[in-house]
């Protein structure tokens, strides 16, 4: 074997394909002895010599924070390769030489690839390698890996690593270092040759970045007093930080006069300039979504047709069942419970693929992520982090999802408040029952309930925060979060509809599942089997009527609004079961006698239902607990039952109260 | 970077342009510094590509740390397979 390369690099500089256009299949993949780290050794033959390289796993830098990285070192320090090929990315090389200089200092000869020239040349930049190889004292050369046939430059450089054994000339980057407070005296301290194949500047660089195994290895090579010294020095200086500025600083200094590129301006699209506006953004934001919710119901109106053409069915199909001698009993069951059921659910499915629709293609494009941004300093008026914005947008979609999300947030009392500001949310069932009974009962005034819906959620959680935020958070020093926005981009369309056509199949399902369940048993609680008996649950109802009168719904949308608890759908599937004149047998005999009763829901609904009434019980549903799993993810979250007991019983009774007060304001306008 | 980490504790949230801007630099040098920053332990990503929303089917498969372990209820429930393009966000870690 002539010599041992090791190839060292930042993940994705390129190792591997560096490592296969070298060996081919002379190569052995295996583990690094106790690690599970993949090691992979190969040989080549050039001009009759055998040489042996290593692919060293890829690391950020030097210092011994995981494994790779200490497997590296050990590689290094240990004299097993006679040249290092450094890689670094052509296209972003103020970041990846920072693998270069954090090996600058290490005596083991080196010579430095920039890879992806390719992908340089295309971004207009120009490098000239030369000029860096003067200035780093080692060969330096640009290649694209992938291009496996021009490796001679490769091969060049490393030859003469191996003949020059050139090793980097640091001292524009001690020059950089000297500003490091304590750093000239620690390598004082630090004789050359205290660790075999580094510098002092090296150690002293890693003992000031608290690295493992320098610290450890500074103990044997050094006595105790020096250790004490180089220990105080340590102690005072920048840390991490401070060597890190100069590596960067040292980096800009090589790449000046190396690196042509156009040069980047800071500056932001249009939109960008709307949305990230301290005072435009809030209301683009706002605007945006509003816009959103009304355009959802665009796509929403074929789905709503379907639905009422199936209502429609209930007529002659409970003539046909009839005619075919089928019992009333399962004629009503039939045509009350699966056919009203199912005339709902698509009424439903229909703001579903709307909204879904809308807010899909918001996120793709990138909005959502804006939208991100601008409700961020809004989490500080909450008394809540950053990042609870992210649960909370979550929570439009699913609030088991938004209270699951929270666990990002590691302070118990602000994941609470998170937690509990979060079911002010409505989340993906509320946005398909709530939008789809509102254009049932209010038409085009849909829009203004959905815009007085989202002003009361922002008052709600500003609410909740007040109730709960002196019990749960403390006043503390918050800092900003560090986001970075996705590039805006024309939506995929054929991925955004297979997305919305998947989730709209599932809620299909679940939903269906759903209201038929709940529908069946309200509808075989309220039927009359012996004709002329009140069903138990009218008895019920009668009893109960006076208190639930008081918060403005009838008895039948007081249990709707009960099954709202389990899961909004199931609201859906009481008023399914409870609307269809109690008795089906009225109905029925009015289809029969050709009195043309309109078994459309909707005006079934309307007949029985006031303004103020729907106004009131859509507000209670929309802010009542969202649904049992929600509440169960509540508890696997805060871990205390006490306040998912206090959260749900403060839902329930803000949801009850809101629908009073919204019963009454209705009571004024119609 | 201290610099850098002096900017966030006004409480604000910044955008990488913003604090190249703020910092007289471009938005690759603070890239760099974020990268450099999250290596050494100082910023940490709270989501990144794998927001709690898109990781859930992830975390059906228990890989997703912020996703309830047996969470079977978010599926058909979450918006699977959403929030893929929400970019990622940073935060400090106290010290
Ligand atoms: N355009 C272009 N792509 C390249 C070049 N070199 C490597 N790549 C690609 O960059 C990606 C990463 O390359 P790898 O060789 O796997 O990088 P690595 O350093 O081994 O990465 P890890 O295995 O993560 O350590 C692959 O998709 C390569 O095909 C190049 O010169 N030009």
């Amino acid at each position: 074997m002539s010599a041992t390369i090791a190839l060292l690099g930042q993940p994705n500089s390129g190792k591997s394909t560096v490592f296969n256009a070298l060996t081919g299949l002379r190569q052995h993949v295996g583990n690094w002895p106790g690690k599970t780290v993949e090691k992979k050794e190969g040989t080549f033959t050039r001009n009759g010599k055998e040489y042996a390289v290593a692919d060293l796993p890829g690391s950020y830098s030097l210092t011994a924070n995981s494994d790779e990285e200490v497997i590296t070192r050990d590689f290094i320090e240990s004299g097993k390769a006679d040249v290092v090929c450094i890689l670094a990315d052509s296209s972003q090389l103020e970041r990846s030489l920072y693998m270069m200089a954090d090996y600058a200092g290490i005596n083991v000869p080196s010579f430095l690839v920039l890879n992806m020239a390719d992908v340089a040349k295309e971004q207009g930049k120009t490098i000239n390698a030369a000029a860096l190889e003067e200035k780093l004292g080692i060969p330096v050369i640009q290649i694209s890996a992938t291009d496996s046939k021009k490796y001679d430059s490769f091969f060049a450089a490393m030859d003469r690593a191996i003949t020059q054994k050139s090793v980097i000339n640091i001292s524009g980057l001690e020059a950089a270092l000297s500003k490091v407070e304590g750093y000239e005296s620690i390598k004082e301290l630090i004789p050359e040759g205290s660790v075999k194949n580094v510098s002092s500047m090296w150690l002293g660089v890693k003992a000031i970045e608290n690295d493992k195994l320098v610290v450890d290895q500074l103990k044997e090579a050094l006595s105790e007093s020096t250790l004490g010294q180089v220990d105080a020095l340590r102690k005072t200086s920048g840390g991490a930080l401070a060597t890190g500025n100069s590596k960067f600083v040292w980096i800009d200094e090589l790449l000046d006069g190396v690196l042509e590129e156009k040069k980047e301006k800071v500056s932001i699209s249009k939109l960008d300039k709307l949305y990230l506006s301290p005072v435009w953004g809030k209301p683009a934001v706002i605007l945006t979504i509003l816009l959103g919710l009304i355009g959802s119901f665009i796509p929403a109106l074929p789905l709503m047709g379907v639905g009422s053409a199936i209502g429609a069915l209930k007529g002659p199909v409970a003539n046909a069942l009839a005619g075919a001698g089928v019992s009333d009993t399962l004629i009503a069951l039939i045509c009350g419970v699966i056919i009203q059921s199912f005339a709902y659910i698509f009424q439903m499915l229909g703001f579903v693929f709307g909204v879904l629709l809308v807010f899909g293609l918001l996120e793709e494009v990138g909005v959502m992520a804006r939208i991100s941004y601008v409700f961020d300093n809004t989490m500080a008026k909450l008394g809540l982090q950053g990042k609870s914005v992210m649960p909370f947008l979550v929570s439009f979609g699913c609030t088991m999802g938004g209270a699951a999300g929270s666990r990002v947030i590691d302070n118990w009392g602000q994941k609470v408040l998170t937690i509990a500001l979060a079911w002010a949310v409505p989340c993906g069932a509320a946005w398909s029952v709530i939008p789809m009974l509102s254009a049932l009962f209010f038409g085009p005034g849909a829009v203004l309930v959905i815009i007085a819906i989202l002003a009361t959620m922002l008052l709600h959680m500003w609410v909740t925060a007040r109730v709960f935020g002196g019990k749960l958070v403390k006043r503390e020093d918050r800092f900003g979060m560090i986001m970075e926005l996705p590039p805006y981009h024309k939506p995929k369309w054929g991925a955004l509809f297979r997305y919305v056509l998947g989730r709209t199949k599932d809620t299909f399902f679940r939903v269906s599942k759903v209201v038929l369940l709940v529908c069946t048993l309200f509808w075989l609680l309220s039927y009359s089997f012996v004709p002329g008996a009140d069903p138990v649950l009218f008895k019920i109802g009668k009893v109960i009527e006076p208190v639930t009168r008081v918060f403005g719904m009838g008895w039948k949308l007081f249990m709707a609004f009960i099954a709202s608890s389990v899961g909004k759908e199931g609201a859906l599937g009481v008023i399914s079961a409870l609307f269809t004149d109690g008795s089906f047998y009225t109905a029925f005999s009015d289809a029969m006698s050709g009195a043309a009763r309109d078994a459309n829901l909707g005006t079934l609904l309307l007949a029985n239902v006031s303004k103020p009434e729907a106004l009131a019980f859509i507000f209670a549903i929309t802010f009542n607990m969202p649904c049992v799993v929600a509440l169960a993810a509540t508890y696997q979250e805060t871990a205390s039952a006490k306040w998912t007991a206090r959260i749900a019983a403060y839902y329930t009774a803000g949801a009850l109260i809101l629908s009073a007060v919204v019963y009454h304001i209705g009571l004024l306008i119609w | 970077m201290n610099a850098l980490i002096a900017l966030l504790g006004d409480g604000h949230a910044r955008t990488l342009w913003m604090l190249a801007r703020d910092l007289g630099t471009t938005e690759s040098d603070v890239k760099r510094q974020i990268d450099y920053l999250e290596h050494i332990g100082m910023i940490r990503k709270v989501i990144g590509d794998g927001v709690c929303g898109s990781s859930c089917s992830g975390s059906c498969s228990g890989s997703c740390s912020g996703c309830p372990s047996g969470g079977s209820a978010c599926k058909g429930c979450l918006p699977e397979g959403g929030f893929q393009n929400m970019g990622q966000m940073w935060e400090l870690i106290p010290q």
